[in-house]
């Protein structure tokens, strides 16, 4: 479902190239749920970022679901996430002036994958799975946290996407609802969705199939990880 | 709705203060837009229509005494519908016992069965009485007269007799009393004869049957009709065509309100400006919505679309704010012009297209000011939109002018505060500055030109020392003149001068004698209801034969020399003759026709005359070849000229003159004919300050706009000062401060660009309504005005934003993401 090979990411900054991510190759199966961890800075958000097709690597391949991201142009692009990745982030990030069915609509409104009639009824459904059915015609300044977190999870569930991408998406709860917050990513990959989760907190992984561990832009270490990822060769 | 147009409608309701004063601001532009152009529509639609109604005359023939036999004969030609005459006189008006005003009175055969040139009676009698005279309803305040009132006539020939004022009428085609100066009267023959006069009527209107609006097809019937005419033994003196179907009002109406609808274009392009601020900072403080909307499939043109959506709903907003407003400013507009012009207008009903215009340039304004802001902020990347990194883009402290600023210290910390602060969004205090200091600009150009125009006129008048000119109706020798200056007390000294009317040769049309002896002093007047038909029939020219050294007239000459004495074959030629011959130069022949007879000229020199007619001047030696002694035109200088001696002296000269048995046409004193410049002046003084109220309001709202923005922005500075202590009159001043500095230094924007721009505008001004250059003048008073109301609007356009900034709690300040 999804694979990098040889991904490197530099940024330019004042002091000179700076490598965010070194030589990354990792495999994701269908259906599994794949935690990343890391301390702060690793490169776990680039990482996720690689996936996503927020941005591009400065060398090597990502294939998701079958697309080499690298040949969209920006629009298709746009699409593509659009039917093929879900976000969550970690400040929720709904559109504060709309109501939280409408943030579950908007990205079925983009890429038009529903009939429009059937949209808000898809919404309610999605919200009712998460678990915040009751709060789908407030706006987002009168949700807790967790309510927001659980919008942006069905928002994210929204065209049906076969991966979600979920960075840090328990940073900002309380750990009671960031265990049910996690409960729900468990649940969604054992209906068949592929889901990797950033977070710099260890314990996810004893929830997770597999851990790919960063540190400093490279992967470190994969537990229960049946194909086993080339040593990362030391560049620095 | 889809949930993308949700969004547009929710965040534009979300910010509505601040929604509203951008709103506010376009509206401004489109209603000025719009009440120029549905007062342009209207207007020029009731001027023709007004006109068409009276069935105007195709052409005017005048000839000597008409008969039936004559009329009957033109009308057997099947090309001409009807042919009616009537008769124009010159005489003199006075109501009550000191006042003559000049008169034109027109003679009408029959009133029950007027078919060419109707007239509208509007009050009191009609048709008149024997003994009764109307008077044209604009006419009544130059005429300082009412109905019932009896009023003094005295026409050429005849006695003074008095008459009584029985109606009003309005006469649309004729050109405004009060500006012409002149009283309008209408008589029967039979009156006529009373007022000493021979009756007969010596003019034909003359409607043609077919194509009323082809002017070459009128042509060639009034050139059939003038050689019938002529073949029966009547002279023809002159043949007039006005422009078919057009009030001769209707051109110089449209293009002044259509270079006025650019301005309205102009206050558009500025409420813009503030579109951009706007859209600006709404799109940078969306970035990371944006960001999420990118995320979650959407791609740039659909998130550029919905901020289109927000600037297309600010241009609905206006639009219909908008509409009221400029259908009341067309009304108050039209009122204002058709009083000026003397017409009615029976509907203010404004045509479709005017509605369609109005919106279409209602809501491309907005989309066009959006699209660069748009189309920029929604193409950042997801990454860069949802980045903790680097999302502090505060750069202040990088450029140069920063670290100059940072450099201005000073113990008033609230003033190094807001220095600091208005320059930080460069961009938006640019664009800031650019709406204000355009309404300072207006405003200072406004007094400018004003300045300019009264400097302009000073000038021309200066030259013209006389303060009094009498034309006379025939030419009297000078010691009979000289006698009655002698012999009138107020009269300090007084020439005798000769006064003709000549015409550039035309080889394209017949040529038509000229109207040899008439008066020049009514320049451009409107002998027979309708100017000088354009480029139809030869350039009119004024001429003036001055005496050697003249004391009373300074020719201003701009190329080779003044008139010398001793020569008789030299004449000078004003700008406005000069502009209408490009070809000629100093040294060249020139020819004139002037009565039968043609004269050839060298032209020695190019005098400047502003506001001023086509005229020559020629040496009185060359009249005096032919009339020894002769003058028929008086220019005289006053020991007093308030208005009231001014009469005295008029009153007395007229019994001088008549003991002398000279005959007057009509006087003008130089104070009169420079009240009808000042009216015009007035006009477009009033104009560039109404403009400039409306382009400082737009101003005033943009200001508000990025005091308002600035302010949600530094939300959390704003509290963070609160957190260590600064008092909410701190916050406050500081903010009002940069509102005041702003306005400062657009102030000195506009003072800066003031120079050449109102030359440029009143130059422009000037050329539309009177085809004339200007002498530039500067009103310093102007840029202290300018001055205390950018300081007064930018405190005004502050006080709420800082009144706010000055609310935020600390938490507010804290909580904000
Ligand atoms: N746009 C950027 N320009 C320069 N450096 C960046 C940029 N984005 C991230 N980095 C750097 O890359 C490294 C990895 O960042 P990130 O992937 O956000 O780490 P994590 O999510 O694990 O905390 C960090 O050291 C960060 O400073
Ligand atoms: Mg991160």
């Amino acid at each position: 479902m999804i694979s990098l090979q040889s991904v490197t990411k530099e940024y330019e900054t004042p002091a000179g190239m700076f490598s965010a991510l070194r030589d990354i190759n990792v495999e994701v199966r269908k259906g599994e749920f794949v935690a990343v961890v890391g301390k702060s800075g690793s490169g776990k958000s680039t990482l996720l970022n690689m996936v996503g097709g927020i941005d591009r690597p400065s060398s090597g391949t990502v294939a998701v679901a079958g697309t080499e991201i690298h040949s969209l142009s920006e629009s298709q692009l746009a699409l593509w996430r659009g039917r093929t990745v879900g976000f969550v982030f970690q400040f929720f990030q709904l559109l504060p002036t709309l109501t939280g069915a409408e943030n579950v609509m908007l990205p079925m409104d983009f890429c038009r994958t529903f009939p429009a009639r059937e949209r808000r009824q898809r919404a309610l459904e999605l919200l009712e799975r998460v678990g915040v059915a009751q709060q789908a015609d407030k706006l987002p300044s009168s949700l807790s946290g967790g309510e927001q977190q659980r919008v942006a999870i069905a928002r994210a569930l929204a065209n049906n996407p076969p991966v979600v991408l979920a960075d840090e998406p328990t940073g900002n709860l309380d750990s009671v609802t960031a265990g049910a917050v996690i409960d729900l990513f468990r649940q969604m990959a054992k209906s068949g969705t592929t889901v990797v989760i950033a977070s710099h907190e260890r314990d996810i992984a004893r929830v997770s199939d597999r851990t790919v561990e960063v540190v400093d832009g490279t992967i470190v270490g994969i537990a229960t990880d049946p194909y086993a990822a080339p040593e990362a060769e030391d560049c620095a | 709705m889809t949930t993308p147009w949700r969004k547009v409608i929710r965040d534009f309701w979300k910010e509505r203060m601040r929604t509203a004063l951008v709103v506010l601001a376009i509206a401004l532009g489109i209603s000025g837009f719009a009440s120029v152009m549905a007062a342009y529509a209207i207007l020029t639609r009731a001027l023709d229509e007004g006109y068409l109604a009276t069935n105007p005359a195709s052409a005017t023939l005048r000839t000597d005494r008409i008969d039936d036999d004559l009329i009957s004969a033109i009308l057997a030609n099947p090309e001409v519908s009807d042919a009616e005459p009537r008769r124009v006189v010159n005489g003199r008006i006075r109501s009550g016992p000191v006042e003559w005003r000049n008169l034109m009175i027109f003679v009408v055969k029959d009133f029950g069965n007027i078919r060419v040139s109707k007239l509208n009676p509007e009050a009191g009698a009609w048709p008149p009485a024997l003994g009764e005279i109307l008077i044209e309803r604009d006419a009544f305040r130059v005429a300082r007269a009412r109905i019932g009132d009896t009023v003094t006539v005295k026409i050429a020939q005849g006695k003074e007799q008095t008459l009584r004022v029985s109606g009003g009428v309005h006469d649309v085609g004729q050109a405004q009393a009060r500006m012409e100066n002149m009283v309008y009267g209408y008589i029967t023959l039979a009156t006529l004869a009373q007022l000493g006069e021979e009756a007969y009527l010596d003019q034909l209107n003359i409607l043609v049957a077919q194509n009323r609006f082809d002017e070459g097809h009128i042509r060639t019937v009034a050139t059939d009709i003038q050689k019938l005419v002529e073949g029966r033994g009547h002279p023809v003196r002159r043949l007039d065509i006005p422009r078919p179907g057009k009030h001769p009002h209707t051109d110089i109406t449209g293009v002044m309100l259509l270079s006025m609808s650019t301005f309205g274009l102009f206050v558009l392009v500025l409420s813009g400006i503030v579109v951009v601020n706007l859209i600006t900072a709404l799109m940078a403080s969306q970035v990371r919505q944006i960001g999420v909307m990118k995320a979650i499939g959407g791609t740039r043109w659909q998130i550029a679309r919905i901020y289109f959506g927000q600037a297309l709903l600010l241009g609905v907003a206006a639009i219909i704010v908008s509409l009221p407003l400029g259908l009341l400013g067309s009304r108050i507009l039209c009122r204002y012009l058709a009083a000026f012009l003397n017409f009615d207008i029976n509907s203010f009903a404004v045509p479709v297209w005017v509605y369609l215009l109005v919106a279409l340039v209602g809501l491309v304004t907005p989309l066009l000011a959006a699209a660069y802001p748009v189309w920029k902020g929604s193409g950042i990347s997801v990454r860069e939109a949802l980045a903790d990194f680097g999302t502090s883009r505060n750069t202040f402290g990088t450029s140069v002018l920063d670290r100059a600023l940072a450099g201005v210290g000073g113990s008033v910390r609230p003033l190094v505060f807001a220095l600091r602060n208005s320059f930080r969004q460069r961009t938006r205090l640019a664009l800031t500055l650019l709406t204000m200091a355009a309404g300072g600009l207006f405003f200072i150009s406004a007094l400018n030109v004003r300045a300019s125009m009264i400097s302009t006129l000073d000038r021309l008048f200066a030259g013209k020392k006389y303060d009094l000119s009498v034309a006379l109706g025939n030419m009297y020798p000078s010691e009979k003149l000289a006698r009655v200056i002698n012999n009138t007390p107020g009269i300090v000294r007084g020439e005798g001068w000769f006064t003709t009317d000549g015409t550039l040769p035309d080889p394209t049309a017949a040529a038509t004698p000229g109207n040899a002896g008439s008066s020049g002093l009514h320049s451009g007047g409107v002998a027979g209801g309708g100017q000088g038909s354009g480029g139809s029939r030869g350039t009119r020219v004024n001429v003036i034969a001055l005496p050697p050294e003249t004391n009373l007239l300074k020719l201003e000459i701009v190329e080779g020399r003044d008139l010398l004495p001793g020569e008789s074959d030299t004449i000078v030629i004003n700008s406005a003759l000069a502009k209408k011959l490009p070809q000629l130069k100093v040294g060249d022949p020139l020819t004139l026709q002037m009565g039968p007879a043609e004269t050839t000229w060298r032209v020695v020199g190019i005098s400047r005359e502003s506001f001023s007619p086509s005229t020559a001047y020629i040496p009185l030696a060359f009249i005096a070849e032919r009339h020894p002694g002769m003058a028929n035109n008086l220019r005289l200088v006053l020991n007093k000229t308030d208005a009231a001696s001014i009469n005295a002296v008029k009153t007395s000269l007229e019994r001088n003159l008549e003991l002398e048995d000279v005959r007057a046409l009509g006087s003008l004193s130089q104070a009169d004919s420079r009240f009808s410049f000042d009216q015009h002046m007035l006009m477009i003084y009033v104009f560039l300050i109404v403009m400039s109220g409306i382009i400082g309001g737009v101003g005033g709202l943009g200001l508000m706009t990025t005091m308002s923005l600035n302010v949600m922005e530094r939300r959390r500075e704003m509290g963070l000062l609160r957190a260590i202590g600064a008092s909410p009159g701190f916050v406050w001043t500081i903010v009002v401060a940069e509102g005041v500095l702003v306005g400062l230094l657009s102030w000195a924007l506009a003072a800066l660009v003031a120079w050449p721009v109102s030359k440029l505008v009143g130059n422009f001004l000037t050329r539309v309504v009177f085809q004339t250059g200007l002498e530039f003048a500067f009103e310093t008073r102007g840029l202290f005005i300018w001055l205390a109301v950018s300081v007064l609007v930018s405190a005004a356009a502050s006080f709420i934003p800082a009144w706010r900034a000055s609310r935020f709690t600390v938490r507010e300040a804290l909580a904000y993401e």
